[in-house]
């Protein structure tokens, strides 16, 4: 039983990590919203930090944490107002979308 | 040698007008503009200043200072501590948040002093951070530099982050220099670190426009107007963060760009001694207790809400305090989006644009202000400081993070953006 609850445990898990990013949605949403300050390819500009690199579980995480209003690092009084409003798929298609193009 | 892109974009005006004065048939017609990508592959470029033969000094913030020559060379002279391939590198310059290599400016004689200033982040040893001005000779053939003076060393600098938007160590830094064609000083523009007791105490050159001659040593009519117990190289002081100086084609009075606090951007014209009226302490003018003593994006710093509501609480310019403080000739419709740098445009070629004030943005995306990437046009009574009218560059190559403004000797308007690029906008 307890090894069923496990497997269910880890396919959800998957699932939900797995799940395919629009990435024309999460285009949409990164020119839109993040391109003003991380810049055109991510890379980063004047005290805004480079997501380029970063894996779509690392960007997930940290958006999730800033839609929570909870605070990690020096800019977390910028993100977490633009993040409060963003849906777990606006997440995982921003997180894909950067993590796929932006290496 | 950095990658020259010559991309042409051209685009026929279609200005809007932020604020009409004249009627339709009085207006100014705008000239046709082309936007050009006139360097790429830059890593945040700050500033730049220009010879008379198109000779081009420009900084960038983590690397240092450059210059590209006529036909396209560059040649890397001071870098940063940590950098390859410049003439000469400075293990004490450092780069980090908004600090780093900001300002340059090269001397009114360069041909004969073959001197250059730049302004930079510090840290000496185990000293606190500071700020500096460093003034260096170029070689005759432009491949390098020698005899650093530092001529300012202690501006201050954001130590550690604080619980501030845009809070990290360097912030609100200041950092453009520019030479008066009026009197001959450097005018310097700096930061108040998310500090209180900067803005309003004479003791410290943060929150300030320094007015100095090339060897640093204060303007000797700056004491004339400042309160007692000023350093003498203070020109104004009461600022919140210039980034951006330019001076009035006429009379040459220091007009600023000054970065509002979540509201009002301000444009201001400069008079000696004055008090730009930023006093951001908390227990005073109807205040309680702010985060880490600083209220500047207060009452409620991590959340949207009207700009008007935000200035009441935190006024840019506290006239209640201060009644004899400068007012400033704008302020961006009360939002704060990020203003950098300020320019006039020159040359007959801008037609009725010719001697307009032109106020870069960088833009901020917060809470319900327009991010507002964008550079305005500004006409200005050609012998005081009033607004007549005020519209937007056209900008067919589209909008960018706007840090630099500066006047090409070939009647073009160049600016760097923090994409890593500097574009030229060329009127026709």
């Amino acid at each position: 039983m307890v090894r069923i609850v496990m497997c269910a445990i880890t396919f959800a898990l998957l699932s939900t990590h797995l799940q395919a990013a629009d990435q024309e949605a999460g285009k949409n949403l990164y020119l839109n919203n993040c391109a003003q300050c991380h810049g055109p390819t991510a890379k980063g500009m004047a005290s805004f930090p480079s997501l380029a690199g970063r894996d779509a579980s690392y960007l997930k995480s940290r958006l999730e944490t800033y839609r929570a209003g909870e605070r990690v690092g020096a800019n977390s009084g910028l993100m977490i107002p633009n993040a409060r409003n963003l849906s777990d798929e606006d997440i995982t298609n921003l997180s894909g979308f950067i993590s796929q193009n932006f290496k | 040698m950095k990658k020259s892109s010559y991309i042409r974009y051209v685009g026929v005006v279609t200005a809007s007008s932020v604020l009409l004065s004249l009627p339709m048939s009085l207006q100014a017609q705008p000239p046709q503009i082309s936007q050009t990508v006139f360097m790429d592959g830059l890593e945040n470029p700050w500033d730049m200043a220009f010879l008379s033969d198109g000779t081009m000094f420009f900084t960038e913030k983590c690397k240092g200072l450059s210059v590209r020559l006529p036909d396209g060379t560059v040649n890397n002279l001071l870098g940063m501590g940590g950098t390859d391939g410049y003439s000469m590198t400075a293990d004490d310059l450092f780069c980090k948040g908004q600090a780093g290599m900001n300002g340059v400016a090269l001397d009114p004689n360069f041909d004969s002093s073959r001197t250059v200033f730049v302004y930079s982040a510090s840290r000496m040893g185990d000293d606190p951070a500071t700020n500096r001005v460093l003034r260096l000779t170029v070689s005759d053939d432009f491949s390098s530099v020698s005899n650093r003076t530092d001529i300012v060393e202690n501006i201050p600098y954001k130590q550690a982050p604080t619980d501030h938007p845009f809070g990290d160590a360097g912030a609100h830094n200041g950092g453009r220099i520019r030479f008066n064609p009026g009197d001959g000083f450097l005018y310097v523009t700096t930061g108040d670190n998310h500090n209180s007791s900067l803005p309003q105490f004479g003791d410290n050159l943060g929150s300030k426009v320094l007015r100095i001659d090339r060897d640093g040593k204060a303007a000797p009519m700056n004491a004339d107007a400042l309160p007692d117990g000023f350093d003498a190289r203070t020109f104004t002081y009461g600022h919140r963060n210039v980034q951006g100086i330019s001076f009035h084609p006429q009379t040459h009075q220091p007009i600023i760009a000054e970065h509002g606090p979540w509201h009002t951007d301000e444009v201001n014209a400069l008079v000696p001694g004055g008090n730009s009226g930023w006093d951001p302490r908390p227990n005073m003018a109807g205040r309680g207790d702010c985060p880490d003593n600083y209220c500047g994006y207060e009452p409620n710093q991590n959340e949207g809400m009207d700009p008007e509501e935000r200035r009441k609480y935190m006024p840019m310019t506290d006239y209640e305090t201060y009644p004899d403080a400068m007012r400033p000739l704008w302020t961006n419709n009360n939002y704060s989006q990020g203003i950098s740098s300020t320019a006039f445009l020159e040359g007959e070629q801008w037609g009725d644009w010719n001697g307009r004030l032109v106020v870069s943005f960088l833009g901020i995306g917060f809470g319900d202000t327009p991010v507002g990437q964008r550079i305005n046009v500004i006409d200005l009574m050609p012998w005081g400081p009033t607004i007549m009218h005020n519209t937007e560059m056209p900008l067919p190559a589209g909008p960018a993070r706007f840090r630099g403004l500066v006047m090409g000797p070939d009647g073009s308007l160049y600016t760097a953006v923090d994409e890593g690029q500097i574009h030229r906008f060329t009127a026709e």
